[in-house]
C-alpha cells in the first residue's frame, strides 16, 4: 500500500460512474493497474470513488464499451493547488511587491536636520551632503558612512569646526559647531595700544592716538605705544587709540629628526570580503581570494536593513585587508638637516598668526647624535605686536 | 485424476514443511481486524458491491460479506480492503 500523503500530494480526482455492471468496471480498471480508493455505492446504478489524475485517461478507455457515465466531483492534490494559486497570482504578487516597496522606504533618507549652525551653514552642509549623495529619496545603503560624511563635510567647510553624523531611522541628524569667528570688535571705547612681547619696531601706522614710540625702538611687553591720550597739555580729550605696528620678534625652536624611522605604508593591494550575517552566521557571498598577506589592516563596514521600525537581523559586512609594509626610511646628515628645518618652519608657521612674516632663519646649532640629528633654529619674524589696553576712567 | 492428485500432494507438502497455506494452495488469505476491517488476498474479482453485501470470486467458489456501510478502501487486481460494519463472512461452494 502506497503511503497515505502520496496521494495528496499528486493529483487525485473523486468520481462518480453511473451505470450498470458497475462491479465489471472496477475489475477491469483493477485488471489495467488503476488505483482505485476509497468506493462507495450511492445506489443500484452509481458509485463514487478516488482515482489518481494521470489515471483518468484510462479509466475513460477501461470505461468505453460499459456504457457507463462519469462525473467528476471534487479534484485534490498539488497540480490543483498550483493551479488555484495561479489564479491568485495577482495577491501574492501585489503581498510580494507592497513589502518591497515599504523595504526601500524604509531605507531612504526621509529627512536631513541640521542643527546648531546659522542658516547659512546649515545651507553649506546641505550642498555638501548633496554632492556626496545625502539627500532625500537616497537609499541608505548607497550613502557613505556617517563617519566618512563627518569626515568629507569638516575639510570641505571651513567655518565649522566639529559636526557630528548620527543616523535615527530615516533620518539624518547633523549636528554642527561653528567656529566662533572672531567679531571685528571696532572698538569706541578709549584705549591704548601696548606692545604684546619683546621686539623691535619696523612699522607704524597710527589711525588714531598719539605714538609714544618710535620705528627701531626696543619695546618690552606691556609698554605703551600709542597713548589714547591727544592734544595739548591741559586740553587733552580720549580716544580710543588704532593703528598697526609691526615689530620684528625672535622665535627659537628644537628640532630632533632621526635618522632611520621605521614605519607602515600600504602596497595598494587589498582583499576584499562581502558577508551577509544573519545573527551570528556569517555568509560570505561574494570574494576575491587573491592572497594572505602578512601584515594587513582589517577594515569592516557594517550595512544595516531597516523593515518599518524594525531593524532587520541581516547585516550586510564588507572586510577589506589593505596589505602594508614596514619601510625603512634613511637620511644622510644634510637630507636630514633639511628635512628638520623643514618641520622647524612648519611648526612656527602653524604657531604664528597668519598675517605674521618669516623674514629670516639662522641655524644656531646642530648636532648628531645616538642616530638623531637635532637642530636649533633661530627666527626673525615681523608681525602685530599692538594690543589694545582699555583706559578706566574714573581717577 | 491428475489435478486431484496434484492437489492431494501440495496438502500433504504444506502439512510436512508446516508452510502458510495460502503460499502453496492457490486459497485466499483473509485478515478481519474486529468487524470494522476486512483484506482479502487472493480473490479473482468483484462480483457484486453494494453498501451491505460484497460478492468475490474465488479461485473455486463465492465469498460473501455482509454488513453495514461497506466502502472499498483500497482494491488491486488480486488484493481488497473493505471497511464498514461486518456481520457475516460465507464461502459459498460451486
Amino acid at each position: 500500500m502506497k503511503n497515505e500523503w502520496m496521494y495528496r500530494l499528486s493529483g487525485n480526482l473523486r468520481i462518480r460512474i453511473v451505470g450498470k455492471g458497475l462491479e465489471r468496471l472496477l475489475n477491469e480498471c483493477t485488471r489495467r493497474g488503476i488505483y482505485i480508493w476509497d468506493v462507495r455505492r450511492e445506489g443500484e446504478h452509481s458509485l463514487t470513488c478516488y482515482i489518481f489524475l494521470r489515471d483518468l485517461r484510462h479509466v475513460r478507455i477501461a470505461m468505453r464499451k460499459s456504457g457507463c457515465k462519469l462525473y467528476i466531483l471534487e479534484r485534490k492534490g498539488a497540480p490543483f493547488w498550483v493551479k488555484a494559486s495561479w489564479k491568485n497570482s495577482g495577491i501574492v504578487v501585489g503581498l510580494v511587491v507592497f513589502i518591497c516597496i515599504v523595504f526601500l522606504l524604509s531605507n531612504m533618507v526621509w529627512r536631513i536636520e541640521v542643527t546648531g549652525g546659522n542658516a547659512e551653514t546649515e545651507h553649506a552642509v546641505r550642498q555638501q551632503l548633496k554632492k556626496i549623495g545625502v539627500e532625500r529619496g537616497a537609499l541608505q545603503f548607497v550613502v557613505p558612512t556617517p563617519e566618512s560624511i563627518q569626515k568629507t563635510i569638516m575639510n570641505n567647510i571651513d567655518t565649522i569646526t566639529w559636526i557630528g553624523v548620527e543616523w535615527r531611522g530615516t533620518t539624518l541628524y547633523c549636528q554642527v559647531v561653528e567656529k566662533k569667528q572672531p567679531k571685528q570688535t571696532e572698538s569706541h571705547t578709549p584705549q591704548h595700544l601696548v606692545a604684546k612681547k619683546k621686539a623691535v619696531i619696523t612699522y607704524m601706522f597710527v589711525e588714531q592716538g598719539q605714538a609714544v614710540v618710535e620705528v627701531h625702538d626696543h619695546v618690552v611687553p606691556g609698554q605703551l605705544l600709542v597713548s589714547g591720550f591727544i592734544g595739548k597739555e591741559g586740553q587733552t580729550e580720549i580716544v580710543p587709540a588704532r593703528g598697526q605696528i609691526l615689530g620684528e620678534t625672535w622665535y627659537k625652536s628644537t628640532v630632533v629628526v632621526p635618522m632611520k624611522t621605521t614605519f607602515y605604508m600600504f602596497t595598494g593591494k587589498k582583499r576584499e570580503t562581502h558577508y551577509l550575517r544573519l545573527w551570528s552566521w556569517k555568509i560570505p557571498f561574494f570574494w576575491n581570494d587573491k592572497e594572505q598577506f602578512s601584515q594587513f589592516e582589517k577594515q569592516v563596514d557594517e550595512k544595516t536593513f531597516r523593515f518599518l521600525t524594525w531593524t532587520l537581523p541581516v547585516i550586510y559586512e564588507k572586510v577589506v585587508w589593505r596589505e602594508k609594509e614596514v619601510v625603512v626610511r634613511e637620511y644622510s646628515y644634510d637630507e636630514a638637516k633639511l628635512a628638520a628645518k623643514q618641520i622647524a618652519r612648519e611648526q612656527l608657521k602653524r604657531k604664528l598668526p597668519a598675517d605674521a612674516t618669516i623674514q629670516g632663519e639662522k641655524v644656531l646649532h646642530e648636532a648628531k647624535e645616538n642616530g638623531k640629528v637635532k637642530v636649533e633654529m633661530h627666527y626673525q619674524v615681523i608681525e602685530n605686536i599692538a594690543i589694545p589696553q582699555p583706559i578706566i576712567q574714573g581717577d | 485424476m491428475i489435478r486431484n492428485w496434484k492437489n492431494k500432494m501440495r496438502q500433504w507438502l504444506t502439512n510436512q514443511m508446516e508452510l502458510p497455506a495460502d503460499v502453496i494452495v492457490d486459497l485466499p488469505r483473509i485478515t478481519m481486524i474486529g468487524h470494522i476491517h476486512i483484506y482479502i488476498e487472493n480473490h479473482r474479482g468483484l462480483l457484486l458491491f453494494t453498501d451491505r453485501e460484497l460478492r468475490l470470486l474465488l479461485k473455486n467458489g463465492q465469498l460473501l460479506v455482509k454488513g453495514e456501510s461497506f466502502s472499498i478502501k483500497t482494491i488491486l487486481p488480486e488484493e481488497i480492503l473493505l471497511e464498514g460494519k461486518i456481520s457475516q463472512v460465507l464461502y459459498l461452494e460451486e
